[in-house]
Order: structure tokens, then C-alpha cells, then sequence
């Protein structure tokens, strides 16, 4: 940024095409050989939900799942994870349905600017795959690569405990959502929800 | 039937994989339309209507005058932020992920020097470059602005001269980030380098070359920027003190440290207006600076909020690079984005200022705290920014919650070839707010009693004045004290723990809301202005420009608006980016929006439901008085089957014009003294908290850890738990962050040398202790359904808390933030040779035994707590001023009963010899004063 002389440019890297399939859909695209993960799934793939917060691993907003296993797409050269699986924030909602950590999130409040919140979802999903079981402590280990400066981590500890109760099928998912009214009524009720014996 | 949203067949329930391992369905999102769309009424939530209108809410600090708005519909239940989903699916938009057709990159030229002349800029070189579409240097923006029209002094790049490292000089933009990066290297500059100052104590001094020079207004030749100087009260209390404690601090300066970098996008539409994207706090502050540096006027600019990434006061300064990226836009035509890496972050940074504060405070043979004598010294960088404003909090925002006998405080700000100091969360309260408190403690132990029983004591009562004029209305103090004292087990545990084991406490006191706007004269115009409408299909559009930085702002409007129309949230929708469809409202800062925003939208809506219940009237032939709104339904109260459904209510008061608007606007009520710097600090309510941490100190290395935090928050009265704990626990984590490792370190050089995460340390899930937040709900009077702010105050106890447990544990007072391992084992280490110990595990612990003054302080606290809980219900509603305590009349003018009593806000003559570091600010005469310049 700083700095007095001229340093000539390197000559342009060689570009070639890339391939991955991320959240389930192949995607091939023309891209330098020097290209980094990151850049590559922000400005040509665009899934923007993957964030950069320092592109230098340390805040774990930038983290996608590889194959199954949660890695910092700002330390990652795109040509690394040529023919992979990669899962981004995006790929975790099914079509119109939350998955059970997205819903726990909002629930338990562990997203609060949701700048962060992408990365924390990948790391925990990547944890719940492997163990629906998890301690705090395991959770916490989980989650350590990963910066909040707004929820001291509390609440996000509980939502990643509520996911794992309903992957575990203990707690049934959030009544709210899970049982759409079958007939939308926007209009209002005409008739109010008495008490037996309290018709007309 | 919308078949295509019901729940996936033999999803819901889980599915068991090959390997035996469950797999959980997924949930659904909610089908459209589906709000409100439950065929049936709700019955109506009577646990959260409040018992004075006939729920079974209770109320024990009384009724509310907002109470009759009440339906239970949302308020008061813990329920996620309404933009929750966009957050946990990837779609919330911050700024760098505004793309727009045709972008191209902006990137800015950062000073190498921390001081200096330009002579000369040459750009040909950058403008052959190939790619390169705009470049921007300080002679494209000849016009200052800044935060306070009284302190406008920044550029939108350097004109003459750069003031720290990082300084903006030029900017340019190109087809991509690779060729604005080679143009950078292509620059031509002179410069002449001056010599920088980096110590605060310096800039105390007359130099050749000032960072700025203020004409006739300019402190001799110094690099003051602000001095204060405020004196309350009788000093004569001080002079034969029972108790007294001195401390001499040092606190460096912290980041906010949000996760978010800043970017913006700016566009100039085919209009010829302007359209700036970005994350800002304040964007009615950006939108006014943009009119002034690119003499465009405001109605040809609109400022889009995205969503931020976390604010805390960093996000609340009209930017520069917000400038740059509107003047390369409109030089080369196309949308630019400039997005800033972390380093850069940190050369812009606005964060807790450093400081050097002084405390000395004394008690007199009853205990009672006869004065409060501080004097702080803030480093600000660069620039002004908030520091006008910082300068003052600083000593003011310590009036409270105790009652004083005197009250004196100096305070300077001074400029330094830095980047500039801001406002952060807990803005300038927090490093003397953690004097203090230690400094209580201290008296606490002189005097042989209980800190917790000192200061239940010594508390201010609701419904009171401080000695500095603040009207005081809620107050919550005496009961976050109390339950954290059980809460922790305090009785069981303080000076009762073994060496490395600790247990302190720490208290704060908050402004809800800023009484002054900044802008404008707040007797002409409201503080927040909100506009509601509702169309023929019955959703509820809300129109705010406050703006939502992850507080929840948003959800705490369209919580009340659903509260007030008995309608279930999903039908109701806030629109706060635009400012060209949002009414003016100041921002996020000094934790005004719940307050003030939530008030106006309350009115709006309350306005809107006038009309839907008289068109209610019309139709069934009840009085709006006998009729109940519930849950999208208006009915008879004593016959719940004769009613009308909302939306045909809606579309009788509809007929005659279509859709129903109404704006609703919030005012504090005139209130506050009249001496200089009066309105600082003052506002409309405020909030009081109270922590009590539990520390483990490992006297062979000096590292501490925080196990387990006790938080109680005075809120008024909890909109949403749910964010209220999430705000109680995240300030627990930033302020941790603050005095245990967070610090930015500028070496021998003045440079800054940890502008990254890795270095500047913020606690990550390791480091942080169990939080118990607990929610006082005191219930302002003013406040939303009573509610205060929940956003800062928190911040402020968790600092003294830790060192109180600190020195709990090993018995060593320690006055220099953060306390890294270093600065305890240094502690440690002298206090071992001078108790003459080789092995630190030997080290005495300090223990208590009550001396005479705790029977005191006790009784006289009884006796306080029925006083408070007879004012707080406004039984007791007898004047009270602080002074009382000292046997003072509340309704004669003090200074007429006292000889010595006084309000100034300049020193004595005589009291020149002896003021503290800031104060010798005073020794220097303004230029006007001189016969300078003028």
C-alpha cells in the first residue's frame, strides 16, 4: 500500500478453466492461475453470502466447506480445490426449506450483525455432520476460527445446542415454520377463536 | 392450496443415513403470504398485557403511560430479528456486496509519512496507465467536513498536508483491482516532512507546526483540540476527608474491530444524482457531508444503507473514502467500489480514544462521597471526529449514579499524528467509569466496608437531578446491585477467596438517547421522525431511517408497530435504507433508537389505529372505548362474537382515501442546565447497570482469566429479551476485550504495529466466561413501553468489575489497560520484593472485617431502598435534587443555601497551580486572547 519506488507488475498469470461443484450445481469458469478461493466465489460464481473480513484467516468469515471439512477460502488458491464439492452459506437452505442450524440461529439470536453469521454456519454444520452430540467444549473448538464482536459467542453456542437437539430428532423443528397453514388467509379472521360454549 | 411450500413428504421428521447416523429435515421457510394468515384469532396473550389495563403482566415499578397500547401481541417476547433469514441464508447485503452493471474498482493512496508537506502531486504517469478510468487528489475537494459543524476538519483527501500514516492523499480507479493497485505505485509526490507528535502530554505544548490551526479559536500555539473544565457542589466537603483514593491511569486506545471492513459503492444515475451505498450507522451525517464536499445538494443525493457489519461507533463518521468513491464516479461515469482491506480499517479507526486519567475521590465521617475530582487527557489522532463530544463524556457521564458533595473535571483533547480516535460503544464513559469504580473500591477498603453496601448507600434515587443537572427518571441501580450480589453469591465470596481466585464489582450509568441533536435546534425539529402506511392489503409499511447495525433497531420498530396494531409481525414491513423514502433520523449513536424511534413509532401507529377503530365504531355501532383489538379482529369487549375483521375495518376507513399514512415524531422535553457544555451527557433517560465478574489469576505468569460474569441491565423494560441478553453478553465480550487484551500498539516509531486480527487480540470463544445477563426492568416513563437503552451502558461495568476481581485476587491495584500477562506479572513482581517474598504463591491476600462504617451504610441503605421504591411509583413524588444526602432543602436553589456551592466552567485564578495533567490545557490562552490572529 505503502510505498516509495515503482515495482513492476508481474506479467499476467495464465489463466485457465476451474471447475467445482458448489452447492451441488457444476460450475466451470476462466480464472488466473495465482486466483484465491475467495475471489473466485465472490466475483465469478457470486455467492456473495461468503464474506471478507481480512483475507488473512484470521476472522473465519470467509469459511466454506470443502468436501465436507470447513476451510478458509482467503488461504486457498482456487487451482487447490479444482473438481471439489463446496458447499457455501447458500447451499445449506434447501430450496424454501431452513436447515435446522439456519433456523436455530435466528431463534437463539446467534447472529446479531450476520456479517459473521456464513462462516459460523458452515463451521457448525461441518461439526453437526460428524456429531449431533457435541459439548460446549466441543463446540467451542469448533467455532474457534471463527470471530464475533457482537454476541460474545453465548447464544451461538446455544443455537449450534439447538441444532444438534433436532438432528438428534429430540426437538421437533420450530412449529412456526414447519407446519405452514395450509390455506393463506390474508384477509383476517371474521370469526374469533372462543371458548366452547361462548358461540353465537 | 400453495402446495409447492408445505413441508417436503417425510422431511420434517429427520431421516436415519446408511451409517446409522440421524440426518434432521429441514424446516420450512414461511410460504408467502403467510403472515397473518392463520384462519383463527389468537386468543388474546393476557401475560403480557400489563396488570393496570387487566392482563396479568406484572408491574412492580407501576404502570406505564403506553400501557393502553398494549395487546401482547410481540413486546416483551424474546423473538428473533425480523431479518434473521436474510442473515442465516447469505442474502443480507453489506456494502462490498453491492454489484452494480459496469463497476469498476476504486483504491486509495495512503500517506507513508506521519507528518507532512505536499509540495506536489504529479498524476500523469497514473493517468497513462492503460485501465485506469478516474484519478481524485486533494485539489478535487476543496471543502471540509467533519461530525460537529464545530469541528469540520477533514478533507476527502489531504489538502497541504497528510496527519498520520494511512492519511488519505489520491485516489484512482480502474477496470480492476489489480490495475488500481499498479496506478497506486505510479504516483509523484513531494513531500516535506514535519515532525510528528505522538505522546498525548506533548501535544499539551506549543509547537511550530499545529495538526490544525483553528485561527482565533486555536489554544496558543498547542495541539489541544477541546479543553473542559466543569465544577459542581461544595469543594469545602473535600478538604478533611474520612476515606480517600487516588489513582493515575493508563488506558490505550481499542478498535471496534467489527467484522465488516468498510466499502461503498457510489453511481451517479442518468439524472445526475447520486447514489452511494454504505454501511454506515449515521447515514444522514454522510448524507449532508456529500452535499457539502460535492456541492451537490442533498435532494440530488440518495444514501442507501446496507446492511453493516457491525458498527459500535466506527461506522458513524461521515467517511472520506465515501467521498473519493463519489468523485471518482462522477470523473469517469461508472458505478465505483472501493473496498477497504483490514489494515485500512485501522488507518481509518475512530476507536476509544487512549487516555491518561487521574482520579482522586474522597468520603466524608458519614460515607457518604464528598467529591469526585478527575482530570483525563485523550489522545484523538488526527482528527476531531466525535472528540468535542468525548472531551466532555468523559468527566460528565461520572455525575451519576452516586450522589456527590462536590464534583471537578478537567479534560483535554489533543491532536497527535495518529489515526483519529472516535466514538465507540460506551462512548468516552468507559476509561473513567473503570477509574471510578476501582476507585470506590479502594474507599470501600479504607474504610473497612462492603463496595456493594457503599454504594447502595450512596445512590441517587429515581425521579432526581445529578449535581451536574441531569434529570434522572428511571433508575434501576439499586436493584441490578441487588440481584447481582445474590446472583454471584457476593457474601459468600468476596475477600473470602484463596491467592488467584477473585471476585469484583463494577457499575455503570448510560445516556438513552443524546438530548441535543447535533443538526438542529431540537425545540423546531423532532430528534426521529417515522412514517407508517397501510395499504388495501393490509400490510404494515414503516418508513425510518434509523438505521440497524445488528442491534435489532429494526425488529424494535416493527415490534412496537405490531404491538400497537395487534397484527402478527410477519405483516409488518420496515423500510429504512433509502433516504429517499426515509424520514430524517440521526443514526445509530448514543443509544437513541429504541428510545427515540420506537416513541415515534408508537405515535404513527397509535394514529393509524385511531382510524381503524373509528371505522370499527362505524361499522358495529361500539365506541372505540368498549372495543378490543386483537390479533387482526375488533370486537365488542363484552361480547367477543360481535366484531369485524381488521381488514374490513381497514378498508371502511379506507373509502374515502385510500391508503392510511401517518407519521408519528419523537421530542425530548426541554430539560438541563444552562452553563457551558449543559447539554452534554444530558438526555431523556438513562441506563444503569451493575457486573459482577469472578477472575482466576495465575501469579507465576500474570495471566488472567475471566470464569464467570454476573450482568444485570437496567433497560426500562425488555422489548425483545431475546436481543436484550444478546446486547448484555456482546458488551461483556468488547469490554473483556478492553481490559484484558485488546490494544493498539504504536511503537517507538509512532507507528501503528498491529493493524490486523491476529495481533489486535479479541477474545475469541476460549477467553469468553459465562455470562448471566440479568434484565432490570425499572420502566422510564418516557421510554417505549418503558424501555431505555441496551446497547452501550452494558459495556461499561464488565472493565472495573475484572480489575476490582483482579485485585480481590492477588492484592495488587493495577491502572494500565489492557491487563496483558505483562503488566501483571510486573505488578506481581514488584509487589513481591516489597513484601520481601521470593515465591509470588506467597503473596497476602486482602480480607475484610467490617469495620463501624458498614452498620451504617447498611441502615441508611433500608432506608433508601423504601425512599427509592416510593419514587420509583411515583408515591413519593416530593422533589429531589443530589445534595439531599448532605442535608440539603431540594426546593431552594443550592447555591443559596450553601456559601461554597458553585457551578463553573472555567477555573479560579487560583486553582490554576493546582489542576492534573488535562488541566494545565488552561494555562494557555486562545489566539483571540493574545491579540493573534484573527
Amino acid at each position: 500500500m505503502v510505498g516509495d519506488e515503482h515495482v513492476e507488475m508481474i506479467p499476467s498469470p495464465a489463466k485457465s478453466v476451474w471447475s467445482a461443484e458448489v452447492n451441488g450445481t457444476p460450475v466451470e469458469v476462466l480464472i488466473p492461475s495465482n486466483a484465491v478461493l475467495l475471489d473466485v466465489l465472490r466475483d465469478k460464481v457470486g455467492t456473495l453470502g461468503v464474506k471478507r473480513g481480512c483475507d488473512l484467516g484470521t476472522c473465519g468469515c470467509c469459511t466454506v466447506m470443502i468436501d465436507g471439512v470447513p476451510r478458509l477460502s482467503c488461504l486457498c488458491l482456487a487451482g487447490q480445490v479444482d473438481s471439489t464439492s463446496i458447499t457455501t452459506v447458500e447451499g445449506l437452505a434447501d430450496g424454501a426449506h431452513l436447515a435446522p442450524i439456519q433456523a436455530c440461529f435466528g431463534k437463539y439470536g446467534g447472529s446479531q450483525c450476520g456479517f459473521c453469521t456464513p462462516g459460523f454456519l458452515i463451521s457448525a454444520q461441518a461439526l453437526l455432520n460428524e456429531n449431533n452430540t457435541p459439548s460446549d467444549s466441543e463446540i467451542a473448538c469448533a467455532i474457534e476460527g471463527n470471530l464475533c464482536r457482537c454476541t460474545g459467542y453465548q447464544q451461538i453456542i446455544e443455537s449450534i445446542q439447538g441444532a444438534a437437539a433436532i438432528h438428534r430428532g429430540e426437538v421437533p423443528l420450530p412449529a412456526a415454520a414447519s407446519d405452514p397453514h395450509p390455506d393463506p388467509h390474508p384477509e383476517g379472521p371474521d370469526e374469533p377463536n372462543m371458548p366452547p360454549g361462548h358461540a353465537r | 392450496m400453495s402446495g409447492g411450500y408445505r413441508q417436503q413428504p417425510g422431511a420434517s421428521g429427520g431421516t436415519t443415513r446408511k451409517d446409522g447416523k440421524r440426518v434432521a429435515g429441514k424446516q420450512a421457510f414461511p410460504p408467502p403470504g403467510s403472515g397473518g394468515s392463520n384462519p383463527k384469532m389468537k386468543p388474546r396473550d393476557l401475560d403480557y398485557i400489563p396488570e393496570s389495563v387487566g392482563g396479568k403482566e406484572p408491574q412492580p415499578a407501576g404502570s406505564h403511560i403506553h400501557d393502553r397500547a398494549r395487546t401482547g401481541t410481540t413486546v416483551g417476547k424474546g423473538i428473533p430479528l425480523v431479518d434473521s433469514n436474510a442473515k442465516v441464508t447469505g442474502q443480507a447485503w453489506y456494502g462490498d456486496d453491492v454489484r452494480l452493471p459496469n463497476e469498476i474498482i476504486g483504491k486509495i493512496l495512503r500517506s507513508p509519512h506521519h507528518y507532512a508537506k505536499i509540495k506536489s502531486i504529479d498524476t500523469s504517469k497514473v493517468e497513462a496507465l492503460p485501465g485506469v478510468l478516474a484519478v481524485a487528489t486533494g485539489a478535487d475537494s476543496p471543502h471540509r467536513f467533519g461530525v460537529l459543524p464545530v469541528t469540520k476538519d477533514e478533507h476527502a483527501m489531504a489538502v497541504e498536508k497528510v496527519r498520520h500514516v494511512g492519511d488519505l492523499v489520491a485516489c484512482v480507479a480502474a477496470i480492476d483491482e489489480a490495475t488500481a493497485m499498479e496506478a497506486l505505485n505510479l504516483f509523484e509526490i513531494e513531500w516535506e516532512v514535519l515532525e510528528p507528535i505522538f505522546d498525548p502530554k506533548k501535544g499539551l505544548e506549543d509547537t511550530d507546526e499545529p495538526i490544525h490551526w483553528r485561527g482565533k479559536y486555536h489554544l496558543s500555539k498547542t495541539n489541544v483540540q477541546k479543553r473542559v473544565f466543569q465544577e459542581f457542589g461544595d469543594r469545602s466537603l473535600v478538604e478533611k476527608p474520612h476515606a480517600e483514593s487516588h489513582g493515575k491511569w493508563t488506558m490505550a486506545g481499542v478498535h471496534h474491530g467489527f467484522t465488516e471492513p468498510h466499502a461503498v459503492v457510489a453511481h451517479w444515475d442518468p439524472n445526475g444524482r447520486l447514489q452511494l451505498y454504505t454501511p454506515q450507522q449515521v447515514p444522514h451525517y454522510t448524507h449532508r457531508a456529500l452535499s457539502t464536499v460535492l456541492d451537490v445538494p442533498m435532494h440530488q443525493i440518495n444514501v442507501i444503507r446496507t446492511f453493516v457489519g457491525g458498527g459500535f461507533g466506527g461506522k458513524s463518521d461521515p467517511f472520506p473514502h465515501e467521498m473519493c468513491a463519489a468523485l471518482l464516479a462522477r470523473k469517469s461515469g461508472r458505478p465505483v467500489r472501493i473496498t477497504f482491506d483490514r489494515e485500512e480499517v485501522y488507518w481509518i479507526n475512530r476507536g476509544r480514544h487512549p487516555s491518561h486519567i487521574e482520579v482522586k475521590m474522597t468520603a466524608d465521617d458519614e460515607a457518604r462521597i464528598s467529591g469526585f475530582d478527575i482530570d483525563a487527557l485523550i489522545d484523538g489522532g488526527g482528527f476531531a471526529s466525535f472528540g468535542h463530544v468525548t472531551s466532555y463524556y468523559n468527566g460528565v457521564l461520572a455525575t451519576a449514579p452516586y450522589e456527590l458533595g462536590s464534583f471537578h473535571y478537567t479534560g483535554a483533547r489533543v491532536w497527535t499524528n495518529k489515526p483519529a480516535s472516535g466514538a465507540m460503544r460506551g462512548h468516552g464513559a468507559v476509561n473513567t467509569r473503570c477509574a471510578v469504580e476501582v476507585g470506590l473500591d479502594e474507599m470501600a477498603e479504607s474504610m473497612q466496608v462492603d463496595p456493594i453496601d457503599l454504594r447502595l448507600a450512596n445512590l441517587l434515587p429515581p425521579h432526581s437531578r445529578t449535581i451536574s443537572g441531569f434529570r434522572i427518571t428511571s433508575n434501576g441501580m439499586r436493584e441490578a446491585l441487588e440481584k447481582v450480589r445474590e446472583g454471584s453469591n457476593w457474601d459468600e465470596k468476596f475477600r473470602k477467596l484463596p491467592l488467584g481466585k477473585g471476585i469484583g464489582i463494577g457499575c455503570g450509568f448510560f445516556i438513552s438517547g443524546s438530548g441535543l441533536p447535533i443538526h438542529w435546534d431540537p425545540n423546531r425539529f423532532p430528534h426521529a421522525t417515522v412514517h407508517i402506511q397501510v395499504d388495501m392489503d393490509g400490510g404494515v409499511t414503516v418508513h425510518t431511517g434509523a438505521a440497524d447495525i445488528g442491534q435489532g433497531s429494526t425488529t424494535a420498530v416493527a415490534q412496537v408497530v405490531s404491538e400497537v396494531l395487534a397484527l402478527p409481525i410477519e405483516m409488518v414491513h420496515v423500510r429504512s435504507h433509502e433516504s429517499d423514502t426515509s424520514p430524517v433520523d440521526l443514526g445509530s449513536y448514543s443509544s437513541r433508537v429504541t428510545f427515540m424511534n420506537a416513541n415515534a413509532a408508537i405515535r404513527a401507529a397509535l394514529e393509524i389505529r385511531e382510524q381503524i377503530l373509528n371505522a370499527a365504531w362505524e361499522i358495529l355501532g361500539y365506541h372505540p372505548d368498549n372495543l378490543v383489538l386483537n390479533d387482526r379482529r375488533i370486537y365488542y369487549k363484552h361480547d367477543p362474537a360481535i366484531g369485524v375483521s381488521y381488514l374490513k375495518a381497514l378498508h371502511k376507513a379506507q373509502e374515502d382515501k385510500g391508503s392510511l399514512i401517518a407519521s408519528g415524531a419523537y421530542r425530548s422535553p426541554p430539560m438541563g442546565g444552562v452553563h457551558k457544555g449543559a447539554a452534554a451527557g444530558l438526555a431523556p433517560a438513562y441506563s444503569f447497570s451493575s457486573y459482577v465478574a469472578e477472575v482466576d489469576v495465575d501469579v507465576e505468569t500474570g495471566i488472567i482469566r475471566c470464569t464467570n460474569v454476573w450482568a444485570a441491565h437496567d433497560c426500562g423494560k425488555a422489548l425483545n429479551p431475546l436481543a436484550v441478553k444478546g446486547q448484555i453478553i456482546g458488551s461483556c465480550h468488547m469490554g473483556l476485550g478492553q481490559v484484558l487484551s485488546e490494544k493498539m500498539v504504536y511503537g517507538r516509531t509512532g507507528h501503528l504495529q498491529n493493524a490486523n486480527l491476529l495481533e489486535y487480540k479479541i477474545p475469541s470463544v476460549h477467553e469468553m466466561p459465562h455470562v448471566e445477563p440479568i434484565i432490570v426492568e425499572s420502566c422510564d416513563p418516557e421510554g417505549p413501553f418503558g424501555a431505555k437503552e441496551a446497547g452501550e451502558g452494558p459495556l461499561l461495568p464488565i472493565l472495573p468489575a475484572v480489575v476490582n476481581a483482579v485485585y480481590d485476587a492477588i492484592g495488587i491495584r493495577l491502572r494500565n489497560l489492557p491487563l496483558t500477562p505483562d503488566v501483571v506479572f510486573k505488578g506481581i513482581e514488584r509487589a513481591v520484593k516489597k513484601a520481601k517474598i521470593d515465591d509470588p504463591v506467597d503473596l497476602p491476600c486482602p480480607r475484610l472485617t467490617h469495620g463501624p462504617m458498614q452498620s451504617v451504610l447498611v441502615s441508611r441503605a433500608q432506608e433508601h431502598k423504601l425512599r427509592d421504591k416510593a419514587r420509583q411509583r411515583t408515591e413519593d413524588t416530593s422533589p429531589y435534587v443530589n445534595g439531599v444526602l448532605f442535608g440539603f432543602d431540594p426546593t431552594k436553589p443550592l447555591e443559596d443555601q450553601v456559601e461554597g456551592w458553585r457551578t463553573a466552567t472555567e477555573p479560579n485564578p487560583e486553582q490554576l497551580a493546582e489542576l492534573g495533567l488535562a488541566g494545565r490545557a488552561w494555562l494557555k490562552k486562545e489566539q483571540r486572547q493574545m491579540g493573534g490572529e484573527n
